[in-house]
């Protein structure tokens, strides 16, 4: 792919404005608060957006393309089963305790609800993931320019990684997101494009159905059985694994993007938050799955001039088909926003990580252990120094990856044990106010333990089976619905077993903390189809019209 | 603090501005499709630009 003056152009003036969207917003920092929470002072299109936007990374973009190709519109589960349900839940019942509590992190509220121990664990594991997450998706993106661009890998990462420094050393949180929903309207302007011409190109979504095996166009019919179907999943794994413990745990514990509710400006609009969100996000297949599912199908067709990128050793490299569609689809000027829109992607998941290590770092690891008693200008001076910090070692755990692949995968996999079971603890914690610290702790603790024991005693496509494989899934992702569900079980189990036997908070402590000690707001004022529950529903109404469509 | 419609309305209008001056007189050529992507794009995002910021002023 090569790329014109133009394009270039385009590039530079995306540039410019993310740096001048920092400067402007310079002005407004003046505590820690307004640096690191935006001092919860962010109107509700803009938190919405961001809420979805902080998680659609380049990573995320190239990979639910490649997913799409490969799997087809089953993809789409990770949106309408996966995604909608969890969100509608940390909506309407999680985010009363997470902003109505006054904590400025989730750590936090594990730290106002159970104690210093669990609130340790969490902070400084959540602060590591952050660190190598965000290096992982830098080597990524540095590797897919090198291959697409020829552009040189050192280059387009520190140039990316400076660009995402300065505005976010600037700005704080407040940049991060407004930079995350201009990235969002450049996603959708970028790509949807890319869908029409594709889609257009295959003969319409008839013409798709018309060439592509069946499995790839339905999402449900094949899910009886995890043989019949491209993912090797079966609907009870999936139901389970996905739809409830993997995405439930994401959405409603991570916070990278509770974070962007708790910015909100009022109570009314951190619960709004991620249900106006769930309007687009459900939409969003249409723009980076069915594109991946047009390709296989133009691939198919004799004289579309496009076929499967293949990699070098043979076998299609599903990771290229959106840069490639991207190339065989897009006229200059077109093509160098589409990139750009691939770019913002990138750099505002990176600024996801880096503000949401900030908070964690100057509030939940330096002021809880290293100095607790500092006026607040010491903690701004703290929280933007992280920022530097942070992206250097984001830029080390990039370089890390390229000279150890094996490490990171590694790394991936002990990340994904740790964050398995969390959610069992905070479904106790915020649900049943008999749920105490030790017990949240042990509940945590064996939790990973028991994704570690699934992983070693399970086999799929060649992974773990580490102690001594006893069973054998049909495909890795199968595995890893298991383990997330076994460890999501051993944690609700052992929390239970040992808050009983120890002895829990007096309940004054636990108000505004947990159901039925807290006064969930209920707020008369906006017309009924702003409240809570009616767009809950409106989004169910819509989701279960999806799944139906493409069923 | 900075109304996020201003920025990102700017935006899109010189992106439209950029892309539909493109679409109209140079060529548009793309392997695989005979359509005027950048024309159709530019026109679209001139629309949302501006509406972004006739928000952002009617709001002011």
């Amino acid at each position: 792919m090569t790329l014109a003056y133009i394009d270039y152009l385009i590039l530079a003036i995306y540039f410019s404005f993310v740096l001048g969207i920092g400067w402007v917003l310079k002005r407004g920092v003046s505590t820690s608060e307004d640096f690191l929470t935006s001092g919860r002072s962010v109107p509700l299109w803009i938190t919405s957006l961001a809420f979805v936007a902080t998680n659609l990374g380049a990573q995320e973009l190239i990979g639910m393309c490649a997913s799409g190709a490969k799997y087809g519109i089953m993809t789409a589960h990770f949106y309408w089963v996966g995604a909608i349900p969890a969100m509608l839940f940390v909506g309407l019942f999680m985010m009363p305790f997470y902003y109505g509590s006054k904590a400025r992190s989730v750590p936090e509220y594990l730290k106002l609800r159970f104690d210093e121990k669990t609130r340790g664990f969490n902070a400084i594991t959540f602060a590591i993931m952050t660190v190598f997450s965000s290096g992982i998706s830098m080597y990524a993106l540095g590797l897919l320019f090198q291959l697409v661009l020829g552009w040189n890998f050192t280059a387009s990462v520190i140039l990316s990684a400076a660009i995402v420094l300065v505005y976010t050393y600037l700005g704080g949180l407040t940049s991060a997101i407004y930079n995350e929903v201009l990235q969002f309207f450049l996603i959708v302007f970028g790509f949807a494009p890319l869908a029409i011409l594709a889609v257009n190109k295959s003969g319409g979504w008839q013409g798709i159905v018309n060439r592509v095996p069946a499995t790839m166009v339905h999402s449900w019919k094949y899910m009886g059985n995890a043989a019949d179907n491209p993912m090797g999943v079966d609907t009870i794994g999936m139901l389970i694994g996905l739809g409830f413990v993997l995405s439930f745990g994401y959405w409603c514990t991570n916070f990278l993007v509770v974070q962007r509710a708790m910015a909100a400006d009022s109570m009314a609009a951190a619960r709004k938050t991620p249900l106006v969100g769930a309007f687009p996000k459900m939409m969003l297949p249409f723009i980076v799955i069915i594109p991946g599912i047009a390709a296989v199908a133009l691939s198919v067709t004799a004289g579309s001039g496009y076929s499967l990128p293949l990699k070098p050793g043979g076998g299609p490299d599903y990771d290229q088909v959106l840069t490639t569609l991207m190339a065989k689809f897009y006229p200059s000027g077109l093509l160098g926003f589409g990139l750009t829109g691939l770019m913002a992607s990138f750099m505002s998941g990176m600024a996801g990580n880096v503000t949401a290590f900030n908070t964690v770092f100057t509030y939940d690891i330096y002021q809880s252990y290293i100095r607790k008693d500092a006026p607040d200008s010491h903690y701004l001076k703290v929280g933007r120094l992280t920022t530097i910090f942070g992206t250097l070692l984001s830029i080390g755990a990039a370089y890390l990856a390229t000279l150890y692949n094996n490490i990171m995968d590694l790394l991936q996999l002990v990340f994904g044990f740790v964050n398995a079971p969390l959610l069992a603890t905070f479904l106790l914690g915020m649900f049943w106010k008999r749920t105490t610290g030790h017990g949240a702790f042990a509940g945590l603790l064996s939790g990973t333990a028991a994704a570690t024991l699934t992983h070693g005693l399970t086999i799929a496509e060649g992974k773990g089976g580490w102690i001594s494989p006893i069973h054998e899934y049909r495909s890795t992702m199968a595995q890893n619905f298991w383990i997330a569900s076994y460890a999501f079980f051993a944690c609700l189990l052992v929390t239970v077993v040992v808050s009983l036997a120890t002895r829990p908070k007096a309940e004054s402590e636990l108000t505004a903390l947990v159901y039925g000690l807290t006064k969930i707001p209920h707020d008369p004022t906006p017309p009924w189809y702003q409240r809570p529950w009616p767009l809950a529903i409106a989004v169910s109404i819509v989701c279960f019209g999806l799944n139906f469509l493409f069923r | 603090m900075l109304d996020l419609r201003l920025p990102s309305g700017w935006f899109f209008l010189i992106m439209g501005v950029i892309l539909t001056v493109l679409g109209m007189f140079s060529g548009y050529s793309a392997p695989l499709t005979a359509a005027n992507a950048n024309l159709y794009s530019g026109i679209s995002m001139l629309i949302f630009g501006g509406v972004l910021l006739w928000l952002a002023r009617r709001a002011s």
